[in-house]
């Protein structure tokens, strides 16, 4: 996980501290999801981002690979079921990436004035 | 879908607004409001009649009428482990259906605060059991208001209102406020039982468990629709 994912500087233009591995759609999805439902299972994953199996787990593969998710795999009955927690540092983040995009909706809006156009 | 990073300046607004759609989600699909409320509008009625049989009262006449003491055993001896295992129940099946939608539950600090306030009501009813009987003291009207909050049908709206803080469900909230107004006002629409001291309770009681079960009935139309 690159040192990017840390508490914004406020200084510092928002996109400069922007993370690759976090700032994408679906991996954002991903991390919200997880934050939200404590843990969540790959199917679910699947149909609220509206993604491949495949696709689903490039991505996952990406988070798990910055160690910002876990994965732990399972069966219920005779059924596989594969689980996502977020982890300390995934959280960290998701929160670091929130802030700066609530930062960047900010900066836009301090410069996007009426009195600028 | 694009695996491609987003412009970094682009749609920052638009990750944000997803993210919290997305969040939402989660939360109402982690919702089984109306299992909670189901439970603790049974365990509300059960007692109704536990309180009736086992309330002891002695009646002694003074001049031209007559005193009555009386303890709410049955009360006492219901509530505690009915509470515990109301809170056991919901968490339980909160866990179960979130698990089977594939999702982890938020349920144990309502659980939590549900049991704390249990042994809370528990310790002051049977403080106030060893105490008042040998001081008799005529309350003013705030501390009946408090009497009746830590009463099991208060700390159960205490306990809604964690609920619904953790679920950010204000459909809930709205509903817990109503509840809590009606049982701690108390609001009882005009129906009175005054002809023995077993039954003065009775209409209060009945009142709020249906109030407890119109929301669960309602709450879980809403989430069939929702579906």
């Amino acid at each position: 996980m690159s040192s990017e994912t840390g508490t914004p500087d406020p200084q510092a233009h928002p996109v400069n501290g922007m993370d690759d591995i976090v700032h994408q759609r679906v991996r954002l999805g991903i991390l919200t999801i997880a934050h939200e439902a404590r843990r969540v299972e790959f199917g679910y994953l699947r149909t609220q981002l509206d993604l491949t199996a495949g696709n689903l787990s490039k991505h996952m593969s990406v988070l798990e690979g910055a160690g910002l998710v876990e994965v732990e795999k399972g069966y219920e009955g005779r059924r596989g079921r594969t689980w996502i927690t977020l982890t300390p540092a995934g959280h960290a983040a998701l929160t670091a990436e929130i802030e700066r995009l609530k930062q960047l909706i900010s900066r836009v809006e301090t410069i996007d004035t009426p009195e600028d156009r | 879908m694009t695996t491609e990073p987003l412009p970094a300046g682009g749609d920052a607004r638009r990750l944000l607004s997803e993210a919290r759609g997305l969040a939402h989600r989660v939360r109402r699909d982690q919702r089984v409001t109306w299992v909670a409320l189901l439970v603790l509008a049974g365990a509300t009625y059960v007692g109704i009649p536990i309180d009736w049989a086992g309330m002891e009262v002695h009646c002694s006449a003074q001049g031209d009428s007559s005193v009555c003491q009386f303890a709410r055993t049955g009360a006492l001896l219901y509530w505690p482990p009915a509470l515990l295992l109301a809170y056991a129940a919901i968490a339980f099946c909160y866990v179960r259906v979130a698990r089977s939608r594939g999702l982890g539950a938020r349920v144990r600090p309502y659980a939590i605060t549900g049991i704390a306030l249990t042994v809370l009501f528990t310790v002051a009813w049977v403080a106030a059991r060893l105490y008042f009987p040998d001081h008799p003291v005529t309350f003013p009207q705030w501390a009946l208001v408090f009497d009746r909050l830590i009463a099991p049908w208060g700390t159960i709206g205490v306990a809604l209102l964690v609920l619904a803080r953790l679920e950010r469900n204000v459909a809930l909230l709205l509903f817990t406020v109503g509840y809590l107004v009606v049982a701690l006002a108390p609001i009882d629409f005009g129906w009175h039982m005054n002809a023995s001291v077993r039954t003065v309770w009775v209409p209060q009681q009945v009142i709020n468990g249906t109030v407890l079960l119109l929301g669960g009935i309602g709450f879980a139309l809403a989430r069939r629709r929702q579906r």
